[in-house]
């Protein structure tokens, strides 16, 4: 993993890390306060659902019985044996759209989440070590991002760039990265003091071998339980964006655009009953497993439990 | 942190529902008023307003139509759904010249203003040179016109060009005659630089000075305008005392009319929307739009919408019957351009039809294999019906027949700003008339017109055949003639035009089931508040 020799003086960083990562490894474990995360029954369940829905996602083509575009004349047709999930006004069969729907929903939510963890972690690590005007004019765009309603401010660069997918990830990246920033500046600001860090520089180590080998191992934890958490957000707001029409083209097999559809007529219910319940899995899922992640990585969360 | 961001989110959501619920609620109950009454004396009409003036020189958008038409009379009329022969209103009766070029109204004696002066041929003489000279939207249908009195009971109207549908413009309620001394004096102007000197609009929007059953109470232009009833009206007083027009979004027009019980309508609620209604409403609707997708003829745009034989294949490639059903009740596979509410329209026998055979039969002699063609389409839900389903299932027909589109959504003001710019390959629009007469279609329509240039049709690539129908129709002054050409002309349409006419869909009044009159109109004001009365 690492290429560089220890310094003869230094505080041997391979050492250093391998502790920060037994730190927050062993907490997910269950460390010496409480079960690990998979003996925690909620959590197992939302490990199960997730597992399910990767893998119905991997085997689409196999799990779903109809072509997710093919158009019949079989219109608005209820549940039955022929269409578990019945048909929507374009004889579309439900079920194989919403099985074809984590395709996208899925590996999107991960793409926006990853993205926004890169950009607002790389942000961060430098405005919390750099301290002074680029700690300032970073906290100043947070707070210009956090200004604006996530869905609006995503609505509105969606619409500003043309609605399509890779402009809707484009536009919840935006929205998203500032959390990580803020949460891993704080951890970096928090650690500014720390003693290794000052020694590590005393005896010549640059900013950025400090950043990489020092600070980002130690503050990356609570960030990475905010993307666990914020999974299950994006799902949410991409659905948000394509109910609106501001997602991926039609006809493409999405969660929220097929709640859309339905909801232009209740009374033929499962055309959007089955597509929420799909977001409403997948979103429940992400926040129940970022939860019991939390409760472990989290000092603050893990007392009393 | 005391709050999180999760708890904060799922207390905005409670509220916003309870926002809802609440002005559900209220909404439903506004009609509750009348109840008490034991007479019913307001009729409450729901729309989700299109508004932006009463000023019958400048009124274009629907829920301001509606409520010209009860302030003001025109010299003609409609009656009930009827959008085929003019009846009396101001002139009581007219004469038309052979060649079409002049038409001499007499006045009806006795009318009087709502403020009791009289109705004199100088009011309307005024009222109509105002609405040409000032130059607001409406101004077009009479751009060719010019209007004189002979004497104080005769008015005479005169078109540059042969246009026997004079009289059918003069019963439209930008038409609507004013107080001319009235309007004068809040500054209103008919002469030629009227479009720079007339401030009269902000008078006209919150005072009706015309002659009709109604005077304007109220005008509050986000939430209601309220009508009274004229007490020195000429013709039959009308039922109700005051008319009340709501803003009103439609589901929760559709809510509310699940729950009204007496003197309500809606005008919103139509296509698939009617479903799930009670069966105590009665609604009254006509088929006057029409929805149908445009191809670029243009090869520098598109090199296979131009093609001929592309047309005809996805002419052929299209389940009509498919599409009018995506619409629900009241609308019918597409026949011509002329929807069926006006004359000229070709029967739902010469519906068009779907071969898949002969589509893929077409590509084939054409060499287009898997042709490939981005298709356009606003991103908006028209009359109750979402056209990006509409646009998914030609997609999907287009598919069977080996023609692959891309559908591409687009928000309502790109789209037309790239249909204007002509560059659209292949888009997809309703349609509907401003004023019952199809010959527009032909003005806009008709190759090297302007609608047609937009994509790409200009008279050297069409069939001349094409060229000389149009022709045909507006040489016709014979009004039955005219509909029985504007006929031929739509069959050449079905054959080589960049139009493929896909379906046409009601407007819909619903009525609660106590009221009589509240017929649909497509002659633009929707329904005549003023015919509507209780059994």
């Amino acid at each position: 993993m690492t290429m560089t020799a220890p310094d003869p003086v230094a505080p041997d960083p391979k050492v250093d890390r391998a502790l920060t990562r037994r730190r927050w490894l062993g907490r997910l474990r269950g460390g010496s306060t409480g079960r690990p995360v998979w003996r925690q029954p909620i959590a197992v369940v939302a490990l199960a659902i997730l597992g399910g829905w990767l893998l119905a996602a991997i085997l689409a083509p196999i799990v779903a019985p109809y072509d997710p575009l093919a158009q019949s004349a079989d219109t608005y047709a209820p549940p039955s044996a022929t269409h578990w999930f019945g048909t929507d006004s374009l004889g579309r069969d439900i079920f194989s759209r919403v099985v074809h729907g984590a395709r996208l929903s899925i590996p999107l939510a991960l793409a926006i989440v990853s993205l926004a963890l890169l950009v607002g972690g790389l942000l961060g690590l430098v405005a919390g070590y750099l301290g002074r005007f680029a700690d300032e004019a970073l906290m100043r765009l947070t707070d210009l991002v956090f200004a604006f309603p996530q869905i609006i401010l995503a609505m509105a660069v969606t619409a500003a760039f043309g609605p399509n997918t890779r402009n809707a990830v484009l536009a919840l990246v935006i929205v998203s990265w500032p959390v990580y920033a803020r949460v891993i500046r704080s951890a970096v600001l928090s650690m500014r003091g720390d003693d290794y860090l000052n020694a590590a520089r005393l005896l010549g180590v640059g900013p950025v071998r400090a950043l990489r080998r020092d600070v980002l191992p130690n503050s990356i934890g609570p960030a990475i339980v905010l993307a666990t958490l914020e999974l299950g957000n994006a799902v949410l707001l991409l659905a948000a964006l394509s109910f609106l029409g501001l997602g991926p083209r039609p006809p493409a097999a999405e969660w929220g655009s097929m709640v859309a559809l339905g909801s232009q007529d209740l009374s033929m219910w499962w055309v959007s009953v089955f597509p929420g319940l799909a977001i409403l899995t997948v979103v429940m899922a992400f926040n129940v497993l970022g939860d019991a992640l939390r409760d472990r990585l989290d000092p603050r969360y893990a007392k009393g439990r | 942190m005391s709050v999180s961001p999760r708890r904060l989110r799922a207390g905005a959501i409670a509220l916003a529902t309870l926002a809802v619920i609440s002005t559900t609620a209220c909404t439903a109950g506004g009609s509750g008023g009348n109840a008490n009454d034991g007479e019913v004396k307001t009729l409450t009409v729901n729309t989700s307003f299109v508004l932006k003036t009463l000023d019958p020189g400048r009124v274009y958008e629907a829920t301001g139509l509606t409520a010209v038409h009860a302030l003001y009379d025109t010299l003609l009329t409609f009656e009930g759904s009827d959008v085929g022969t003019p009846v009396p209103a101001l002139a009581e009766s007219y004469e038309a010249s052979p060649d079409a070029k002049t038409f001499t109204f007499t006045l009806r004696s006795g009318v009087t203003f709502s403020d009791g002066s009289p109705l004199t041929a100088d009011d309307v003489v005024f009222s109509l040179n105002r609405l040409k000279n000032i130059k607001g939207s409406p101004a077009v249908t009479v751009s060719e016109l010019t209007f004189s009195k002979t004497d104080d009971s005769t008015v005479v109207v005169t078109s540059a060009t042969p246009n026997p549908n004079v009289p059918v413009v003069l019963a439209m309620p930008s038409t609507g005659v004013l107080n001319a001394e009235v309007a004068q004096d809040n500054g209103a102007k008919d002469g030629e630089d009227a479009a720079q000197g007339d401030t009269a609009q902000q008078y006209l929007d919150t005072n009706s000075i015309g002659s009709g059953p109604y005077v304007l109470s109220s005008y509050e232009p986000e939430s209601q305008v309220v009508l009274e009833a004229n007490p020195d009206y000429w013709g039959e007083k009308p039922q109700f005392e005051r008319v009340v027009l709501r803003n009103m979004d439609v589901q929760t027009q559709k809510l509310t009319m699940q729950r009204a019980e007496s003197a309500e309508i809606s005008l919103d609620i139509s296509g698939k929307l009617l479903d799930g209604l009670p069966d105590s409403l009665q609604t009254s609707g006509v088929q006057d739009t029409v929805y149908f997708l445009f191809l670029n003829a243009d090869p520098a745009v598109s090199a296979v919408t131009a093609n001929p034989k592309f047309n005809q294949a996805l002419r052929a490639a299209i389940d009509y019957q498919g599409i009018a059903a995506l619409y629900g009740e009241g609308a019918a596979p597409g026949a011509g351009l002329v929807a069926p509410a006006f004359p000229g329209t070709l029967p739902a026998s010469e519906a068009s039809t779907r071969d898949v055979t002969k589509a893929k039969a077409l590509l084939a002699e054409a060499d287009l294999t898997d042709p490939t063609v981005k298709f356009n389409y606003p991103a908006i839900t028209y009359k109750g019906v979402d056209l990006g389903t509409v646009a998914t299932k030609v997609q999907g027909d287009a598919a069977e027949a080996g023609i692959t589109l891309e559908l591409n959504p687009q928000p309502l003001t790109t789209f037309l700003d790239e249909m204007r710019s002509g560059k659209s390959p292949l888009g997809f629009t309703p349609q509907s008339l401003n004023y019952p007469v199809a010959d527009s279609l032909i003005n806009n329509m008709a190759p090297g017109q302007a609608t047609a240039l937009r994509s790409g049709w200009t008279v050297e690539r069409a069939d001349p055949a094409i060229v000389a129908a149009g022709e045909k129709v507006t040489e016709t002054l014979d009004l039955a003639a005219r509909a029985t050409a504007m006929q031929q002309w739509q069959r050449l349409m079905n054959q080589s035009s960049p139009y493929i006419v896909l379906a046409s869909n009601s407007s819909t009044v619903v009525a609660t089931a106590d009221l009589t009159g509240a017929d649909y109109s497509a002659a633009g004001w929707q329904v005549d508040v003023a015919a509507v009365g209780r059994k």
